[in-house]
């Protein structure tokens, strides 16, 4: 374990190194270099943020997004066959090509699609799908289907980045943390609501309360976590509350927002953040029953959220240095069922958008008429090749083989 | 008070000498019951906390009198102890029978009504604008109303962790209410809800097979996973594969054909109003195979054949087990646990009885490493400020639901996540400053059951007084660039105007739905230290943190605070301070409950 991850941080160090011009450091460290160093080159280049820091921004749809009917293939008529009462007819899409169009309210993914910035990789999945919620979602913040796999991969990811664990580094606007950023050296920035993510103090209790926690060795572990998260907490929780109370934006971000304006507050406050993860909360796209007007309705909120996300970005200056990968933990069954929803599926698209994407469509379209044995999509592309492609083309690192457990072959998705 | 008055200069004692009371490591994983020389008022203190919602030292030291058999069985076997003093829920009376069956969604709602005429137990208007809005005006309002209900019966509850002379059944009872989890925002009936909470109290620490099947036909779970639409010849698989998962086996002890034959035999099932029925001609009668059986089998049949199955046993004693004891559960004891529990045919009590008398369960792995979740940290902070019932200020259910954990709201299925998920960087803050509104409330506060609906709603509210049109009224405020696709569609049908129904539904919710009372905290901190004949600031605060606080904080932290406490006083003699000291020592409490470590319970 230990040698593992000092392996992949040398390496990616590297990269970092030689992109922030400070390739003779690196030549005469080699592997072997104190970590001292390299930690402060790391902190270096984290605290720089703004010139070379690209971000990274992971949007989950909690619940199991249906994408049958979500980018709908009208050009095929096995779908109508397979819903006959919730099939989209073709009048009521926006059309994006000969095969597919996006149902209805998603007005904001049809202009990104249009203006060349969204991707739509198809059929992602992985063998051996499970229906659950928990597992499967576990599957994908993990990056490592039936392993058991204890931290998440966006936490091994900033752990493989940034292996000095600067403070500020990974952020999770949510409720609670995911799973996805669990990290073994970084404890990640997480807070819901800005204006609360602040300690409030009276005047003269501000000497005791600013001293920080206990740092010598502690058997309890519960206490020993408590003593991190209240550093991690004191070290993030002004910024992010004086970016938030900075934070005005014009763009319209439709009815919920998501937690996306937030994301924009701290990158515009050059927050070191180089990866976010939030979420569309609360299992909202499980649609078991009456799923028409629900589902179309969460379509539009988080499209809309996602567009205006992105000409946020334009108005602060940095639409180039961020792109947000959007993904659910399956997709539904393919046949509708008889209370005009869907159950648990398996395979289902994910989206990339930004700035810099190579606009398009990824991935092979999984075939409507061979189904697996429970009438689900067959997956065509393992979603960890998603991944693979967010790290190694557009994050830099060298490869994701170890970060990933396996090697994953990547998509040309970005421009720069 | 003359009881702790007596004992109070030996609780002081104990805390001078040692760190909180825990049995030694080897008794980790060790099953044999502690004996009567272990027991001591440390053990009941922690018996307390984890059994109920902490105790007052009045409290701990009745139980540190008895024998740890007898103080165990006086919390796990409390039927003797009447409980006939706590009240029942006062109904506002906010349900009228037009309200049945509650349409899924507000389209569904005015579909209906432009088909049938009338819904929700209204007719459309006969002529003019907006025919159907007093429609859509009824289905706000009930959602509203059930949603401030259930927040009432929330109030209602939690008064009762705080003054039940039973508190494990108040324990169990949210320990099913995370586990058979169902939620407001999805059932829309506070009643199905309250329902269900009654059958947590009644047969919480009964026998778990009797409670999965009466739980499975509440109104409220089958309304949660929408079982009453899993009809023969296409079943939906929600209701089976949720009651597997998560409530009884676990994942990865059953197949998917398993969830599929299972969820045939659960067709049928449905409920009315507030009633249990089995739809005959929905049920699928025929053969199912499952977990290796076939038989015409029922919903009910499905439930034995899962009791039959050592990994059910095995997986909710481990489950009661985080919950009471510790997260981190060995294999082995998972299995000497489950077997405990299989042995007593499923009955709840002589598992809880074997964990509570274990060594292991007083071991230092597990005294003092739970980290509380927002409702448990709320009841037993109140529980140890001595207070009598739940304050209104701050407001319970916005306190709890901003940590995490609003009664009735579970985020998914699978219930609150436990253990170190309760805590994130903005959540320990935010625990901090709920004690500060606690012992220092806000004098601008406005309750959320009056001062509702949110800023949009509001702003209509605003404009609709002002005299403007509705139209007008109900209009986004101008934002500059493309308006978003969800902001052009909610001006759209002319039929109703939503955000209309959203203000008028929230109005006459308001005119329904009795208030809560808003009475602050009682708190005298100046009494409770006298009562403790404390003489000077170290022992303040020495009290304070042995009588909030499970696990103390570090030397230096509490050397702060007794140099907090000399400042603020002006002086170390308690005596000297004794007519002007309450404000400085709920300063000190709100520091202590600064702690990282007050978390711990």
């Amino acid at each position: 374990m230990q040698m593992t991850n000092r392996f992949s941080f040398s390496r990616s160090s590297r990269r970092e190194l030689l992109r922030a011009g400070m390739y003779g450091v690196c030549v005469t460290a080699g592997a072997g270099l104190p970590v001292p160093v390299f930690g402060q080159a790391a902190a270096a280049l984290a605290a720089k943020g703004k010139a070379d820091g690209k971000i990274l921004v992971v949007l989950e749809l909690s619940g199991g997004n249906d994408g049958l009917n979500t980018l709908i293939p009208y050009g095929d008529d096995a779908y109508y066959k397979h819903r006959p009462q919730l099939g989209i007819p073709k009048k009521e899409l926006r059309v994006i090509d000969q095969h597919f169009g996006f149902s209805g309210g998603m007005a904001g993914f049809e202009r990104l699609y249009k203006d060349g910035k969204l991707a739509i990789i198809h059929g992602c999945g992985y063998d051996n799908p499970s229906f659950s919620h928990f597992t499967s979602m576990a599957y994908w913040h993990t990056a490592a289907p039936n392993s058991g796999e204890e931290y998440g991969w966006v936490g091994r990811l900033a752990d493989t980045m940034a292996p000095s664990a600067p403070p500020n580094y990974l952020v999770n606007i949510a409720a609670r943390q995911s799973l996805a950023v669990r990290s073994q050296k970084h404890v990640p920035v997480v807070f819901d609501d800005p204006n609360k993510f602040s300690q409030e103090k009276f005047h003269d209790e501000k000497e005791v309360l600013d001293t920080l926690p206990e740092n010598g060795k502690i058997d309890n572990p519960a206490r020993r976590f408590l003593l991190d998260t209240a550093k991690s907490a004191k070290d993030a929780s002004a910024l992010v509350r004086e970016a938030w109370a900075k934070y005005r934006s014009p763009i319209d971000y439709g009815i919920t927002g998501l937690d996306l304006p937030k994301v924009v507050a701290l990158i515009d406050a050059g927050m070191p953040t180089r990866l976010y993860y939030t979420s569309y909360r609360n299992n909202a796209f499980d649609t078991h029953v009456f799923q028409e007007d629900t589902h179309k309705r969460l379509l539009t909120y988080a499209s809309d959220a996602v567009a205006a996300f992105l000409k946020d970005l334009e108005r602060i200056g940095r639409a180039n240095d961020v792109v947000v990968m959007v993904f659910s933990e399956f997709g539904r069954r393919v046949p509708e069922n008889v209370n005009l929803g869907t159950d648990h599926g398996a395979a289902n698209l994910m989206f990339v958008a930004g700035n810099q994407v190579k606009g398009g469509q990824y991935g092979a379209i999984p075939s409507l008429t061979k189904l697996d044995e429970g009438d689900n999509l067959i997956h065509t592309t393992d979603f960890r090749r998603v991944y693979a492609t967010a790290v190694e083309r557009w994050l830099g690192l060298a490869d994701s083989k170890d970060l990933l457990r396996g090697t994953f072959e990547t998509f040309d998705m970005f421009r720069a | 008070m003359s009881l702790f008055r007596r004992f109070a200069p030996i609780l002081l004692a104990a805390v001078a000498a040692s760190a909180q009371g825990s049995g030694p490591a080897s008794w980790q994983n060790d099953l044999a019951p502690i004996s009567a020389q272990d027991w001591n008022a440390e053990f009941a203190a922690h018996l307390l906390e984890r059994a109920g919602f902490g105790g007052t030292p009045e409290e701990i030291q009745a139980l540190a009198k008895l024998t740890p058999q007898q103080a165990i069985a006086r919390i796990v076997r409390f039927e003797g102890v009447s409980n006939a003093a706590l009240p029942p829920f006062d109904h506002s009376g906010i349900h009228d029978p037009g309200l049945e069956p509650f349409p899924p969604s507000r389209p569904a709602v005015t579909d209906m009504a432009k088909e049938k005429g009338e819904a929700l137990g209204i007719k459309v208007k006969a002529e003019g604008n907006r025919r159907l809005q007093p429609i859509v005006d009824k289905f706000f309002y009930w959602l509203r109303a059930s949603a401030m209900e259930t927040n009432r019966v929330a109030y209602w509850w939690t008064n009762r962790m705080l003054t039940t002379p039973r508190p494990l059944q108040e324990k169990m009872a949210l320990f099913w209410h995370g586990h058979f989890v169902s939620n407001e925002a999805k059932v829309r009936d506070y009643r199905k809800l309250l329902a269900q909470l009654e059958l947590f109290q009644k047969q919480g620490t009964g026998n778990f097979r009797d409670l999965t099947v009466a739980v499975a036909q509440t109104p409220a779970m089958l309304s949660f996973l929408d079982a009453g639409v899993n009809v023969k010849g296409a079943a939906n698989e929600n209701f089976a594969r949720e009651i597997m998962e998560l409530f009884t086996m676990g994942v990865g002890n059953y197949t998917e054909k398993d969830i599929r034959e299972a969820a045939r035999a659960f067709t049928g099932w449905n409920y009315v109003d507030m009633k249990f029925v089995i739809n005959k001609d929905q049920h699928d009668d025929g053969d199912k195979t499952f977990l290796g059986k076939t038989g015409r089998f029922d919903g009910v049949d499905v439930i034995d054949i899962i009791m039959q199955q050592p990994v059910t046993a095995e997986y909710i004693a481990g489950k009661l087990y985080r919950y009471f004891a510790r997260q981190d559960l060995s294999p082995e004891l998972q299995k000497q646990l489950g077997a405990v529990l299989r042995q007593n045919k499923y009955d709840l009590a002589p598992l809880l009885e074997k964990i509570f008398l274990s060594r292991d369960f007083y071991s230092v792995a597990s005294v003092g490493t739970r980290i509380q979740g927002p409702v448990e940290l709320v009841v037993t902070t109140y529980k140890k400020l001595g207070l009598k019932s739940v304050p209104g200020v701050p407001d319970f259910n916005l306190v709890t639901g901003g940590l995490g954990q609003q009664l009735f709201s579970a985020p998914t299925v699978a219930g609150w996540p436990s253990g170190q998920s309760w805590i994130t960087p903005g959540l320990l803050l935010e625990r901090a400053n709920f004690g500060r509104d606690v012992l220092f409330p806000d004098i601008s506060f406005l309750p959320p059951d009056r001062y509702t609906g949110g800023g949009e709603v509001r702003r209509v509210a605003d404009r609709i007084r002002r005299g403007m049109d509705i139209s007008t009224a109900t209009k986004d405020d101008a934002k500059t660039g493309d308006m978003a696709e969800s902001n052009m569609n909610a001006d759209r049908d002319e039929d109703f105007n939503t955000r209309y129904g959203s203000f008028r539904g929230s109005q006459l919710a308001i005119e329904r739905v009795k208030a809560l009372p808003r009475d602050a905290a009682n708190v005298n901190l100046s009494q409770m230290i006298l009562d403790a004949k404390v003489q000077n600031t170290t022992q303040a605060v020495d009290y304070l943190i042995h009588r909030f606080m499970r696990v103390p904080p570090g030397t230096d932290a509490k050397q702060k605070l007794v140099a907090f406490l000399n400042k603020d006083l002006g002086t170390t003699d308690i005596a000297v301070a004794q007519t002007y000291m309450e404000e400085s020592l709920r300063l000190v409490l709100h520091l202590i409950m600064s702690q990282p470590e007050y978390q711990l319970g």
